[in-house]
């Protein structure tokens, strides 16, 4: 899955270089509007490693942003999963926060946090977390009426039982929408780092851009692409991995 | 005979067609370097008092942002005028594109530092020793105070450089000193927000110390000058005529009402004093002819943007600036 995931976003990357080198070509463009291929290669060789360990930067927020809103969306979604006015609260109050553009927000979060970790951390958190947090919500509010009848019938249904048994019916689900939820924090991140901070791939486009600088962004792209693949793959191997371990250990058994 | 009637009914017919064509209009695409506002006055009154119609031409004055380049927009033929800044040009240059530089727009570069009136006044360069200088990393400012403090064989460890952004609130509360501004617009409101609190502000203009980083010109392609050298030749004339007049006090009004109407975000006050710091640095003496290009200030821009590693090599900007008289 792993391999796969890098060879697909590279086949997405060459067709994306390849399709800007034919406008080149085509409307007889300077390197200042589309660079060419040696200068490409050219910046690639200056910029690779600064910005792989810029990327790295970048990733660790991601990671821990990540974590932060599957924390929080679990959290929220238990707690508003039953059908009660402080459950239909959270989930409106979700969809309305969901609304407001994060470019309008953060001059305020870097009003009262600044513009270092804390800020970039709590934009990744919050790009994340809302479409996370839908979906747990989606997922903790629909029963799943077969199972669940036999223990409520038989007065054995407990909360945590009910988290666990929607939790495990929808593990597929769940998985996908973590991992996907990935890319969402990496462009959490570098959003914030494009609008305030001093680190991270977001900061190194942003000037890159004030020096009209196209080839550094292809290089950058190209190194997003490839670290947030890796990571990716790596989340959906995990999530594989705790599926087949939880539907064997389980086998049946009461959970 | 009725073959005769049908070729002068044709003739006809064509000599009706071919003459609103010849009278129309030639429509040319304006890319400004900035949003609206009193920086770009002049290309306002411009088209509001219909210079641009006047010439023969049908102009639509575009917006500029962070994100819209004009160089790009000429070499994608979605523009036929732009403005760009003199970095802008130089950069695009080394990368081959093919422009020449018509205007130079602003005669002082607005691109200056702020500081509060209760710290000691910045006479000479080695006044900035000690101090903690904002600067945006990437940006002309930065390439600018490294120039700045190599003139002045000043160390980097002998002043704090903290890198900024659009938000002001590290120099409200005083942790950066000289904070870099767009001396006409952004120049403008910290000292209006400042004046309130009881304070003053000093500018820090590197063109005081020797340093002419040039700002925004017009730019156009090589080919629209030598192709359509008549177009250029109106709409310059135009667009200069425009600019004369918004810079000219007793216009003040008529200027205002203009840009309001595309700026309707900035209070009254505070556009009425973005527009007399805009006419120091577009106008800065009576002597001086709107549009004229300071050729030296254009080759110290070029030498300080190789000294900086900007650019590879020379691009040899003395070449690339018409002045159309």
């Amino acid at each position: 899955m792993l391999f796969r995931r890098i060879y697909q976003f590279l086949i997405v990357y060459l067709i994306g270089i390849s399709f800007l080198l034919a406008i080149k070509t085509g409307l007889s463009l300077s390197d200042y509007v589309i660079p060419g291929v040696a200068l490409i290669i050219e910046t690639a060789e200056m910029a690779v490693k600064p910005y792989f360990f810029d990327v790295m930067n970048t990733l660790s927020v991601t990671v821990l942003g990540q974590f932060l809103s599957i924390i929080m969306a679990f959290t929220v979604g238990i707690a508003g999963r039953r059908s009660s006015w402080v459950g239909s609260f959270i989930k409106v109050t979700a969809y309305n926060i969901q609304a407001y553009p994060i470019v309008a927000l953060a001059p305020i979060i870097f009003i009262l946090l600044g513009d270092g970790f804390i800020s970039r951390l709590l934009i990744a958190s919050m790009i994340c977390y809302f479409p996370l947090l839908l979906s747990v919500l989606g997922i903790m509010a629909t029963p799943v009426k077969d199972i669940e009848h036999f223990y409520i019938v038989t007065g054995r249904m407990r909360w945590q039982l009910e988290v666990k048994i929607r939790a495990f019916e929808n593990l597929t689900k769940l998985t996908t929408v973590i991992s996907g939820s990935a890319t969402l924090a990496m462009a959490g991140t570098i959003v914030a780092e494009f609008i305030a901070a001093n680190a991270g791939i977001g900061y190194s486009i942003r000037i890159a851009l004030y020096q009209s600088d196209l080839a550094k962004i292809l290089i950058a792209l190209f190194m997003i692409g490839i670290i947030i693949s890796i990571y990716q793959g790596i989340l959906e191997t995990m999530g594989e991995q705790i599926k087949t371990k939880w539907s064997i250990s389980k086998k049946g058994e009461i959970l | 005979m009725r073959t005769n009637n049908l070729t002068v009914l044709l003739f006809l017919i064509c000599l009706i067609v071919a003459t609103p064509l010849s009278a129309k209009e030639i429509k040319v695409n304006y890319r400004l370097k900035w949003l609206f506002n009193t920086s770009v006055a002049g290309d306002i009154y411009a088209d509001a008092k219909g210079y641009f119609t006047q010439a023969g031409l049908s102009v639509d004055v575009k917006e500029g942002s962070p994100e819209k380049n004009a160089i790009n927009e000429l070499e994608l033929n979605y523009a036929d005028f732009g403005v760009a800044s003199a970095d802008q040009v130089i950069r695009a240059l080394d990368k081959g594109a093919k422009i020449v530089v018509i205007a130079q727009l602003f005669q002082v570069n607005p691109m200056q530092w702020i500081y509060r009136a209760d710290q000691p006044e910045i006479k000479t360069l080695a006044d900035l020793k000690g101090r903690n200088i904002g600067i945006t990393f990437g940006g002309n400012d930065e390439t600018v105070m490294n120039t700045l403090l190599a003139a002045a064989g000043i160390a980097k460890d002998e002043v704090t450089i903290t890198g900024v952004r659009f938000d002001f609130t590290p120099f409200f509360k005083r942790k950066v000193d000289v904070w870099p501004v767009y001396r006409n617009s952004q120049g403008v409101i910290l000292k209006d927000k400042l004046g309130k609190e009881g304070e003053k502000v000093y500018f820090f203009n590197p063109a005081d110390f020797g340093v002419n980083f040039v700002a925004n010109s017009v730019v156009t392609s090589e080919a629209t000058v030598k192709n359509n050298p008549d177009t250029v030749e109106k709409f310059l004339s135009a667009l200069l005529k425009g600019w004369e007049a918004a810079m000219d006090p007793a216009n003040e009004d008529f200027t205002l009402k203009a840009v309001k109407k595309r700026d309707t975000g900035t209070n009254d006050e505070i556009m009425r004093q973005q527009l007399i710091a805009t006419r120091e640095l577009i106008k800065p003496s009576a002597a001086v002819k709107i549009g004229t290009i300071d050729i030296a200030a254009w080759k110290q821009t070029e030498s300080i943007m190789l000294l900086e590693k900007q650019i590879k090599k020379p691009v040899n900007i003395e070449t690339r600036l018409i002045q159309i008289k």
